[in-house]
C-alpha cells in the first residue's frame, strides 16, 4: 500500500496540534481540533482501502466480489458522530464564554482568578 | 439468572433509564428522577456483585447478537467480566448511589437533565470496565468523556466554562490518539477483539506499528488518568465542576484510566516485550513524578476542591506506580488502593460540597473557623485526611502493604517511600485545611495565600445529615472493609496470599507522622520562630512558584505538554 495516506494523516495530526497550541481564538482552536480528528478519518479509511475494490454493498454486484473493508467505514461513521457532538458542545461553551467575558482569546481567559 | 445474560444489562439498564428520564422528565414528579437514578445505581452495584460471584469460577463472556467466534476468529463484539472488572462495576454503582443520595434535590432546577447525564456517565463507565473489544472500549471512553464535559460546565459560570473547555479539548485529543492507536492495530492485524489482538501481537512483537499503537493508547489513557505531563486539565475541571460531579470524577473516572492501562497491558500488549518494558520502566517514573507533583501542588492550594484535585493526581500516581511493578501482587495493591482511595476521595469531595452549601464558600482561608457549625462534617474530614496521609489502618493501608512487598520482590524496596511521601503531603494539606476550617486554627497563612481561588456557593437546599451520611458510609467502608477488599484484590489479580510481613513496616507511621507535622507546621506558623521558618520557606517557595507557573490555565500550554509526554513515551519505546 502507498505510504501517502499515512503521511497525510500524520501531517493533519501535526498541523492541527500546532494550531491548537498557538491559537489565539477559541473558534479557530475548535477548527484545529476538527483537523486533528480528520487525521483519524484518513488513517482509518486508508487502512480499509483496496485498489479497484467496490463499495461494500452487494445489491448491484455479485457476492464475493472485491470490496473495501466495511468495518473501518463503520468506525469512521461512529467517529464522525462523536466529533459532531463534541464540536457542538464546544461551540456552545465558547458562545457562553463570549457572552460572559466578551472575548474568545484563550490567553485572556483563565479558570479561577489569579 | 446466569451471569452471561446479565452482562449486557450493566450497560443497558443505565442507558435505558437515561432515555426514559429524558422522555418523561417533565411529567413525572420532581423527586422521582432522584429515586429512579438511585435505584438504578444500586441495581448496577447488585449486577456487579452478582457478576463477581459468577466470575470467581472464571471470566463470564457474552457475545452480542450471538456472533460467537468461528474457527478461532472473532466476528462480533464481546463483553467479558473478570473478577476485577465485575468488582469495578459494583464499586461504580456504589459510588454513584452515594453521589445520588448526596445530591438529592440539588439539581432540581435542571429537571431530570442531571440524572440523564449521570446515568449515561455511569453506563459508559460500566461498559468501559466490561468490554473486550478495542473499538467498543473507545466508544465507552468517548461517551464517558462527553457526559463528563457537559456535567463540568453545569454551573455555566465563567470559571466553570473555561475549566470545561480545557477539559474537553485535552480529553478529546486523548480520544483521537486512542482512535489513532486502534486504527494502526486494525490496519496491521484486522482485529478489534482484545484477547485475539493480544495473540496476534505476540507473534509480531518487534514491529513498529505495534509500538506506535501502544504509545498512542498509553498517551490517551494517561491523559484520562491525569498523569504527569498529561495532568493539567484535571485541576481545572475538578475545581469548577459541581461538587456531586467532582465526587464521581475523583472517586472513579480518573482511576479508570489506570484500570484501562491494566486491561490493555494484560490483554493486547501482554506478549509484547517492548510494551511491558515501557510499563515497567517509564510508567513507574511517571507514577512517581505524579505522586510527588500532586503532593506538592496539593500543599500549595487554598481552594478546597482544587486541593483535593491535586491530591487525586498524587494518589493516582501511586496507582500507576503499583501497576508498573508488573506483578500480580502489585496489581492487587493497585486494585485495593483504587477502591479505598475512590471511597475516601468521594467522601472528601462530599464534605467540600457541604461547606459550599452550609458555609457559603470553598476557600480554606476565608472559611477559617466557620466550619464549627457543621462539626460532624469536620470529624469525617479529619479522619479522611488521616487516611490519605497514610493512617496504618483500613483499605489504603492494606494496599500500601501489598505495594511495599511487591516492590521489594521486584528489587525496588525503596519504591514505597517516595510514593508515600506524596500521600503524606496530601494528607498534611487536607489536615491543615480541616484544622483551619473546623477548629479555627492557623491564623497566619503561608504559601497557600497566593494560590488561585474564587467565591463559590451552592444552594442550601437539603438537610445536613442527608449530605453527610453517604460520606460517612463511604469512609467507614474504606476503613472497615480493608481485609475483605485486600483479599478480593488478591484473588482478582491472582496474587496469592496476603504477605505476613512487609519490608518497611515503619513506613505508614512515618507517613502519618509527616502529615501531622506538615499540618501542625502550617497551622502553627504564627508561633514558630523566624530562624526556623525562614530556611524551610526559602526551600519550598521556588518549588511552589514553579508549579504555579506551569499550571497556567491556558489550553495551548496543556496540549504542548501532552505532546511532550507523547514524545517521551515514543523515546521510551525507541530506547527499549
Amino acid at each position: 500500500m502507498s505510504p501517502l495516506p499515512w503521511l497525510v494523516a500524520a501531517w493533519l495530526f501535526g498541523i492541527g496540534l500546532y494550531g491548537i497550541v498557538t491559537s489565539r481564538n477559541y473558534l479557530h482552536l475548535i477548527g484545529c481540533l476538527s483537523v486533528v480528528q480528520s487525521a483519524t478519518y484518513v488513517l482509518l479509511l486508508s487502512a480499509g482501502f483496496r485498489w479497484g475494490a467496490g463499495p461494500p454493498i452487494f445489491q448491484d454486484q455479485p457476492p464475493g466480489s472485491l470490496v473495501v473493508d466495511p468495518v473501518v467505514q463503520a468506525l469512521v461513521l461512529t467517529d464522525i458522530v462523536v466529533g459532531a457532538a463534541v464540536t457542538a458542545l464546544l461551540l456552545v461553551l465558547v458562545l457562553q464564554v463570549h457572552k460572559r467575558r466578551g472575548t474568545v482569546d484563550p490567553d485572556a481567559l483563565r479558570p479561577l482568578d489569579r | 439468572m446466569s451471569g452471561e445474560t446479565l452482562l449486557p444489562l450493566a450497560v443497558a439498564l443505565p442507558l435505558l433509564g437515561a432515555a426514559l428520564l429524558l422522555a418523561l422528565g417533565h411529567v413525572i414528579p420532581k423527586r422521582a428522577s432522584d429515586m429512579v437514578a438511585l435505584l438504578l445505581a444500586l441495581a448496577l452495584a447488585g449486577i456487579g456483585a452478582w457478576l463477581a460471584r459468577e466470575a470467581a469460577a472464571g471470566p463470564v463472556t457474552h457475545w452480542f447478537g450471538g456472533w460467537v467466534p468461528q474457527g478461532g476468529r472473532p466476528l462480533g463484539i464481546a463483553f467479558t467480566a473478570d473478577l476485577a472488572g465485575a468488582g469495578m462495576v459494583c464499586f461504580i454503582g456504589l459510588v454513584f448511589a452515594a453521589c445520588f443520595a448526596f445530591a438529592w434535590g440539588y439539581f432540581e432546577p435542571a429537571g431530570a437533565m442531571f440524572h440523564v447525564l449521570m446515568l449515561v456517565f455511569m453506563g459508559a463507565m460500566a461498559g468501559f470496565c466490561l468490554t473486550a473489544d478495542l473499538f467498543n472500549l473507545f466508544v465507552w471512553f468517548e461517551v464517558m468523556s462527553v457526559a463528563a464535559f457537559a456535567l463540568t460546565a453545569y454551573h455555566l459560570e465563567s470559571s466553570a466554562i473555561e475549566g470545561a473547555l480545557n477539559f474537553t479539548i485535552t480529553n478529546s485529543l486523548a480520544s483521537f490518539m486512542m482512535l489513532g492507536g486502534i486504527g494502526l492495530l486494525y490496519a496491521r492485524f484486522g482485529l478489534l477483539d482484545m484477547p485475539a489482538l493480544g495473540r496476534a501481537a505476540a507473534e509480531a512483537p518487534g514491529e513498529m506499528v505495534v509500538a506506535a499503537a501502544c504509545c498512542l493508547l498509553l498517551a490517551a489513557l494517561l491523559t484520562k488518568a491525569a498523569m504527569v505531563p498529561f495532568q493539567f486539565w484535571l485541576t481545572d475541571a475538578h475545581a469548577v465542576a459541581p461538587s456531586p460531579v467532582s465526587v464521581v470524577f475523583s472517586g472513579v473516572m480518573v482511576s479508570l484510566g489506570i484500570f484501562g492501562i491494566a486491561r490493555l497491558g494484560g490483554t493486547v500488549f501482554a506478549g509484547v516485550p517492548a510494551a511491558q518494558g515501557v510499563m515497567h520502566g517509564l510508567l513507574l517514573g511517571l507514577g512517581l513524578a505524579s505522586a510527588l507533583l500532586g503532593g506538592v501542588g496539593c500543599l500549595q492550594q487554598r481552594h478546597l476542591k482544587r486541593m483535593l484535585a491535586f491530591s487525586t493526581i498524587s494518589h493516582t500516581g501511586i496507582l500507576l506506580g503499583a501497576l508498573a511493578l508488573v506483578s500480580a501482587q502489585g496489581k492487587a495493591g493497585m486494585l485495593a488502593y483504587l477502591l479505598g482511595h475512590g471511597a475516601v476521595k468521594a467522601a472528601l469531595f462530599m464534605i467540600a460540597g457541604i461547606l459550599l452549601t452550609r458555609c457559603g464558600g470553598i476557600d480554606e482561608i476565608q472559611l477559617r473557623g466557620r466550619g464549627r457549625a457543621v462539626w460532624p462534617a469536620g470529624i469525617v474530614f479529619g479522619l479522611a485526611g488521616l487516611v490519605l496521609g497514610g493512617l496504618p489502618f483500613g483499605t489504603l493501608d492494606e494496599a500500601t502493604r501489598l505495594l511495599d512487598s511487591a516492590a521489594a520482590e521486584q528489587g525496588l524496596p525503596w519504591l514505597a517511600a517516595p510514593l508515600l511521601l506524596g500521600a503524606a503531603l496530601t494528607g498534611g494539606a487536607v489536615l491543615r485545611a480541616g484544622g483551619r476550617i473546623f477548629l479555627g486554627w492557623g491564623r497566619v497563612s503561608g504559601e497557600e495565600e497566593r494560590a488561585p481561588t474564587e467565591e463559590e456557593q451552592e444552594p442550601r437546599d437539603r438537610p445536613l445529615w442527608l449530605m453527610l451520611a453517604p460520606a460517612a458510609v463511604l469512609l467507614a467502608a474504606a476503613l472497615g472493609l480493608g481485609g475483605p477488599i485486600a483479599h478480593f484484590a488478591l484473588t482478582a489479580a491472582g496474587g496469592g496470599e496476603m504477605p505476613a510481613e512487609t519490608p518497611n513496616p515503619w513506613l505508614p507511621w512515618a507517613a502519618i507522622g509527616l502529615s501531622l507535622l506538615i499540618a501542625g507546621w502550617d497551622l502553627g506558623r504564627a508561633h514558630l520562630p523566624r530562624w526556623l521558618r525562614a530556611p524551610v520557606e526559602a526551600a519550598s517557595g521556588p518549588a511552589f512558584a514553579l508549579l504555579d507557573r506551569l499550571h497556567t490555565g491556558r489550553v495551548g500550554d496543556y496540549v504542548a505538554f501532552m505532546l511532550a509526554g507523547l514524545a517521551v513515551l515514543t523515546l521510551g519505546f525507541m530506547l527499549g
